[in-house]
């Protein structure tokens, strides 16, 4: 069965919430829509988001590192937010596995987002229905987009090129490699979620540096000697 | 987690519904049996009418907690699936079966229909309450409810709400009973107190996750939340980490515990020990029920912890033992800013 998801490269996601940006900006004009906002330009904006990017710090100091993790939903193989829908409003397509919500049909009881490990359902105060990551499945099978522009609005706009998206259980597509060379890994495997969206690890640089560059009479010696050997 | 007073409000009205028709048709019930417990008829439906008052009320209420409140009725689609589903069909299905026992009772057919139902009318309500107590202990990312203790105590609590609510009735009507019914008052009371003390202390036993498994990384390495994409609360920290409810829990457990278990406790005990039963010590027996009810399920909400509050660094910081072989306990750092 196709499992469509994306695929975050944790090592050059910037967290600079482009990809948050224009989820919010697409989705709240587009088939899933309004997103709503109350005192946007007040003391305590609040609305609702598809994508929020947390920012962490590991390790002690100062051998700490850094790194964003935007977080939509997962769009889990086996879903817990979907048994649990009173209505069958929230349900996982079987074409490509995607976790949706028929507004029509939600009661916004709000049991789904209890039944969210990972926080990824919202509440609409406005709409009073719950709301969450379609993967723009109103751009993806859109056929009056370029091939290329049929892709989630987060996976597009990402400038550092962080975000991947394709079927994850077709190992000739980017995201199925890109999980199976890099090492890819889920969220809170131990919940029992089986997750579709998966996060490349951060990887320590580690150069090579040819034994002829270290040789005096190149000019880029000193240069190698003062980024890798520094106080050494 | 935020405690929906909607939720809290159906708890009482269902429980001291149900549990009050299980002993009013507890004892019809035995008269098939030969024993002289047959209650008078405007006893029947002075409880009958307060049963079905009561659970109208409760799913009134209750849909205060819905975004939709009109589309209520759709909540039967999933009865295979969804415990709020079941609850729906169970509850909707006792209060239509209650009604069609009351006009039985009213037009005095005490024959083959009216145990019919009866006993439809009973099985009906204590499936009702088990689904409501299993959309608790279901959920597995709640790990505070995620146990056969919240089934338990919640069932026991309906027991508690409606022997004592019986004993204020059969006080006026079927006096000789007033003395089994204050044993088996103590007796949920006891009971009750014995689960809700099992249900906290189990919570320091609970083998809690860390934001390092949340996030996949080593168990060894500190991890400190930096930033959570926002500048002020959104649903998740409003809905999942009640910071208030927080505040107020050491405050507010201990009031529910005294007034839900030990104040009731002392009255029942003192009528039992003395014998000297007075309408006053039974009326504030049901109501201090009542009111400790309320706030111990709003203990109950707030005492329990979802596991996404992992990701916004609001999870209770707990040490661990580690799965997968490493028997080693470790203290994994989470602060907030």
């Amino acid at each position: 069965m196709p499992q469509y998801a994306l695929v975050i490269d944790l090592n050059t996601c910037v967290g600079c919430h482009a990809c948050a940006t224009n989820c919010k900006e697409w989705n709240t004009q587009a088939s899933f829509g309004p997103l709503s906002d109350f005192e946007p330009y007040g003391r305590n904006p609040e609305g609702v988001w598809y994508n929020r990017i947390m920012s962490y710090e590991v390790g002690d100091f100062p051998d700490t590192q850094v790194f964003h993790l935007p977080k939509s939903c997962l769009h889990c193989q086996d879903a817990p937010c979907v048994p649990v829908c009173p209505t069958g409003a929230s349900y996982k397509r079987e074409q490509d596995g995607i976790v949706l919500v028929n507004y029509d049909d939600c009661i916004g009881c709000k049991l789904c987002s209890w039944s969210c490990p990972y926080g990824c359902r919202e509440f609409d105060e406005a709409d009073k229905v719950m709301k969450k990551c379609t993967l723009c499945i109103d751009r993806i099978y859109d056929e009056s987009l370029p091939p290329e522009h049929r892709k989630p609005a987060c996976v597009l706009t990402c400038p550092a090129r962080a975000r991947f998206f394709g079927d994850i259980e077709d190992p000739n597509s980017e995201a199925y490699k890109m999980i199976k060379e890099r090492n890819g890994f889920v969220l809170f495997p131990d919940m029992g979620t089986n997750p579709a969206n998966h996060y490349l690890p951060r990887t320590e640089t580690k150069v090579h540096v040819d034994e002829h560059l270290l040789e005096a009479e190149n000019p880029l010696f000193l240069e190698v000697v003062r980024r890798h050997y520094k106080g050494g | 987690m935020h405690p929906p007073f909607s939720l809290i409000w159906f708890f009482l009205t269902a429980g001291v519904s149900i549990g009050l028709f299980n002993f009013t048709y507890f004892m019809e019930f035995l008269t098939l049996f030969g024993k002289d417990t047959a209650l008078p008829k405007h006893m029947v439906l002075i409880s009958n009418v307060i049963s079905l008052v009561l659970i109208g009320l409760g799913a009134i209420g209750a849909s205060f907690h819905l975004g939709h409140k009109l589309r209520a009725w759709k909540a039967i689609k999933r009865f295979h699936t969804s415990w709020l589903s079941r609850e729906a069909v169970f509850s909707g299905a006792y209060g239509f079966t209650l009604l069609i026992f009351a006009l039985l009772r009213y037009f005095d057919h005490t024959g083959f229909w009216y145990h019919f139902f009866g006993i439809i009318t009973f099985i009906l309500g204590w499936l009702s309450a088990f689904s409501t107590a299993m959309i608790y202990a279901s959920n597995k990312f709640v790990l505070e409810w995620n146990t056969s203790i919240s089934v338990l105590y919640y069932l026991n609590m309906y027991l508690m709400l409606g022997s004592s609510a019986f004993l204020a009735l059969t006080y006026f009507y079927r006096k000789e009973f007033v003395g089994t019914y204050i044993f088996l008052t103590f007796l949920f009371l006891a009971l009750g107190l014995a689960f809700r003390l099992a249900f906290n202390i189990r919570q320091f036993y609970i083998k809690k996750p860390t934001i390092n498994e949340a996030l996949n990384l080593p168990h060894n390495r500190p991890i400190r939340v930096l930033d959570t994409g926002t500048t002020t609360d959104n649903y998740c920290t409003e809905e999942f980490y009640y910071r208030k409810g927080k505040e107020l829990l050491p405050s507010i457990l201990p009031l529910a515990y005294i007034l839900t278990f030990i104040v009731p406790l002392f009255f029942v005990l003192y009528m039992w020990i003395t014998g000297r039963v007075d309408y006053n010590f039974i009326k504030f027996t049901f109501l201090f029920i009542v009111v400790g009810s309320a706030l111990e399920r709003w203990s109950f909400f707030v005492e329990g912890n979802h596991v996404q509050n992992l990701f916004y660094g609001l999870y209770p910081e707990e040490g661990y033992t580690l799965r997968k072989g490493y028997m080693e306990r470790k203290k994994t750092r989470i602060s907030y800013r």
